[in-house]
């Protein structure tokens, strides 16, 4: 992308995870330009926290595996760094923690995000930033304009979704 | 009373650690004051009825001293750690980038475009997570075995907003079946894209090539066209991809051998005649290498012996794409030789018409306008069945029956081509009687066109002689028609297409099935005259097809001149009988080009001849592919 790099100033992350019968839990993330179109994908092999890790965690162990555990690696495996971290999983926002990225979610039938204070509307799309850091949400507003009116956060989780659910058809699934 | 006993032993283990860590034992007396003290303070409500003097008795405590550890040698511990785990990983290649389109969206024609309409960004409502977007997902080949590649195609945006963040500028926006199509061009290394004529098959093709560029899957790309298409291309790069170098293969030798070797050209436009002639005269070692080979009109190689099909297969390809309205005009083996190209099946293969079916389902992708444009106003075919004029009759009677006496007369000796010459004569006299000019279809045409012209409408009429054309040419002066047909040169013909289309009282286009029949968008006319038949249905829908297609607003009205008891009636039925026969090859719902033209035994057959020759299974009607060759 050299001469993208040029013209294209906003990078977008996409994480999701994904859980592995019997075998723990996946996570993928894909780079994308402001338009949506993939520069460089991630993926980890599954992970499983043990007995004593689920006793020990408790509530905390999703945010644990997936936020610092699988986020963290993912981000430290890409080599285009992204300007956004976008999920549909709030246990991803852990990921914030570790990283001076934003991270938000999206609004889904999951996570059923309403738009109030702290939240932040892209598109068709509310964004909700990790309580400790409302801050993202003030910096991002200011770049809101990079991205393009009819830009949809939701719908490159749908693809790394199916990117995640292939590698499992394909390698894990052996 | 009590029963607490004087004494009492007690065994007190003091655990500090490990049990196993005792190390004296000793007996101890309590101070009986103490007991007395306990007697008074606490009453047991045990034992009363004294049945156990036992209980009666002080215990004797016991207590064993143990020294304490100061260090604890095993304590539970836990921190947490990562847990490795190995990342797989896919970088996209580089895409091409090309300079973005002007914001004057005109074309050269002075059409007025616009941009694909992006999705209306909400302001108040949230976005409905249940509610489904319109998407077109490119889906990953069955070919592609690897998990990066098809990672790569799964993660490509949906086709709608990459092409609305690519601030594509189109005349339309694409219909949902040309997305799927082209999803399906982008994705396939082998295909063979046979929509029905006037489905936008150019289009699709451009924007999946655009794609390709785009993504990094192809840098250097040639499409081969029939050579009167050559301008109709540029124009549909022009206006479908503003952005992408397109060069054609002109001029002398030396500057044609530059361009097909030349790196760097990411479109490259040549016609077959240059291809076959070119790439031949190229050695080995310069061999250009493509990485899409993309055949318009594809149905030119459908002799896989012929020059153009060898050369066209010998051009070095990852990818290769073949484009045709009529993927089987006379033979379902015409497929045959499109897969060889497509490199599906083995070389000089013939598969049978169960794997050609099976083929046809993974390589193929066709849609009627019946099947997917449900809404475009309908094409409404009338035959107009017309009685000779006496001065026809006479003339073609009296040559008829000459013709079946010299037939019949020449015994054994007799071939196709005599026959077919019969054929000829009788049908030019049903155009008009050419010792008096009488002409039953010129007098019914008239009163059409004086309806039309009245109405300020155009229509377009189709003859297979250019001397039918240029003799109706002055009877039709009052309408100020326009003749297009293979004696018209090249450069003249755009600028033919752009007078009748931009001059009000140019109400007629008389052209030739051969030059008029493929690739051009006239669909600002209205009314199409066939005014004889050509030998193969597939042709003449091609023909009314310039004129129905995408972007027609009006209905379409076909008429079919056919006189009655003559050559043509019997043609007609020959034909139409025949029209469904390889429908089960290309599936259902195709009812408009699957088809055959004549083969001799039929042709003999119109004279209640029988074929005498032992090539009585060849198709004798003149091949549409010469005649475009021929007018070029």
């Amino acid at each position: 992308m050299s001469g993208a790099a040029k013209t294209d100033p906003l990078r977008l992350g996409f994480m999701e995870t994904m859980e592995v019968e019997g075998r723990g839990y996946i996570g993928g993330l894909l780079i994308t330009n402001q338009n949506g179109r993939p520069l460089e994908f991630q993926c980890t092999t599954p992970v499983k926290p043990n007995r004593t890790q689920e006793i020990l965690f408790g509530e905390t162990l999703r945010p644990w595996l997936l936020g610092e555990l699988i986020g963290c690696t993912l981000l430290d495996r890409v080599a285009i760094k992204p300007s956004l971290i976008v999920t549909s999983n709030l246990h991803l926002l852990e990921l914030r923690n570790h990283t001076h990225i934003p991270v938000a979610c999206t609004n889904d039938a999951r996570t059923k995000i309403a738009e109030q204070g702290g939240t932040l509307r892209i598109g068709g799309n509310i964004l909700r930033f990790h309580e400790a850091h409302g801050v993202d949400a003030e910096l991002l507003s200011k770049q809101k304009h990079l991205l393009p009116d009819s830009a949809d956060l939701a719908e490159p989780l749908e693809r790394v979704r199916e990117a995640l659910a292939e590698t499992i058809k394909t390698v894990f699934a052996r | 009373m009590s029963n607490w006993p004087n004494e009492a032993t007690v065994d007190a283990t003091v655990v500090s650690g490990n049990p196993e860590q005792s190390t004296t034992s000793e007996i101890l007396t309590i101070d009986p004051a103490l007991i007395a003290e306990a007697r008074r303070s606490t009453r047991v409500d045990v034992a009363q009825t004294g049945f156990n003097p036992a209980l009666g008795r002080l215990p004797t405590i016991e207590t064993q001293g143990y020294s304490l550890n100061t260090v604890l040698d095993f304590v539970p511990s836990w921190t947490a750690r990562r847990i490795p785990m190995k990342c797989i990983g896919l970088t996209l290649p580089d895409g091409m980038e090309f300079m973005p389109p002007k914001l004057d969206s005109t074309t050269s024609d002075g059409t007025q475009l616009r941009k694909i309409a992006p999705p209306k960004p909400e302001t108040s409502e949230p976005v409905d997570p249940d509610k489904p977007r319109k998407a077109t997902r490119i889906k990953p080949p069955a070919d592609a075995l690897s998990l990066q590649d098809r990672l790569f195609y799964l993660l490509q945006p949906p086709l709608e907003s990459w092409l609305a963040g690519q601030e594509l500028i189109m005349p339309f926006e694409p219909f949902a079946y040309q997305y799927e199509g082209i999803a399906w061009l982008f994705a396939s290394q082998a295909a063979l894209l046979a929509d029905e004529m006037g489905l936008g098959k150019t289009m699709q093709t451009i924007t999946a090539i655009r794609l390709l560029l785009r993504s990094g899957q192809a840098k250097r790309i040639v499409l081969i066209c029939p050579k009167p298409l050559i301008p109709n291309w540029q124009r549909e790069f022009k206006t479908w991809a503003e952005e992408l170098p397109v060069v054609t293969v002109e001029g002398n030798g030396p500057r044609r051998r530059m361009l097909w070797t030349m790196p760097g050209i990411p479109v490259l436009l040549a016609n077959y005649e240059l291809m076959a002639r070119d790439i031949a005269e190229i050695p080995d070692d310069e061999q250009p290498k493509f990485d899409l080979l993309v055949l318009d009109e594809a149905q030119r190689i459908k002799n896989r012996d012929s020059r153009t099909a060898e050369v066209a297969r010998s051009i070095r390809r990852r990818r290769s794409w073949a484009l045709t309205g009529t993927p089987i005009e006379n033979r379902p083996e015409e497929l045959g030789a499109l897969f060889e190209f497509m490199e599906v099946i083995p070389k000089a293969a013939s598969p049978d018409l169960r794997q050609l079916s099976k083929l046809a389902k993974k390589y193929i992708l066709r849609r009627t306008k019946d099947l997917v444009m449900k809404d475009m106003p309908p094409r409404i075919d009338r035959d107009a069945e017309l009685e000779l004029t006496d001065a026809q009759e006479l003339a073609y009677r009296t040559a008829e029956k000459e013709g079946v006496v010299q037939l019949n007369d020449l015994g054994d000796s007799i071939t196709v081509q005599h026959v077919f010459e019969l054929v000829l004569r009788l049908k030019q006299i049903t155009n008009y009687d050419p010792l008096t000019g009488e002409s039953a279809k010129l007098e019914r045409l008239m009163a059409d066109m004086e309806e039309i012209a009245a109405s300020g409408g155009k229509a377009i009429l189709f003859s297979q002689w250019t001397k039918t054309i240029d003799w109706l040419e002055p009877h039709l002066k009052e309408f100020n028609p326009l003749i297009y047909h293979g004696g018209v040169p090249t450069k003249q013909r755009e600028p033919i297409l752009a007078r009748f289309k931009a001059e009000p009282d140019k109400h007629i286009l008389l052209m030739s099935y051969g030059t008029g029949a493929v690739g051009l968008n006239l669909q600002f006319a209205g009314y199409v005259f066939l005014y004889d038949r050509w030998w193969n249905p597939a042709i003449e829908d091609q023909a009314i097809n310039r004129a129905h297609r995408i972007g027609v607003k009006n209905p379409v009205i076909v008429t079919r001149f056919i006189c009655k008891n003559t050559i043509e009636e019997r043609i007609d039925r020959v034909l139409r009988e025949k029209r469904e026969l390889f429908q089960a090859i290309l599936g259902d719902g195709d009812n408009e080009n699957v088809t055959l033209s004549m083969n001799a035994s039929e042709i003999f057959g119109l004279f209640d001849l029988k074929a005498r020759h032992k090539d009585g299974s060849k198709s004798i009607g003149p091949k549409p592919v010469k005649a475009i060759a021929d007018a070029a």
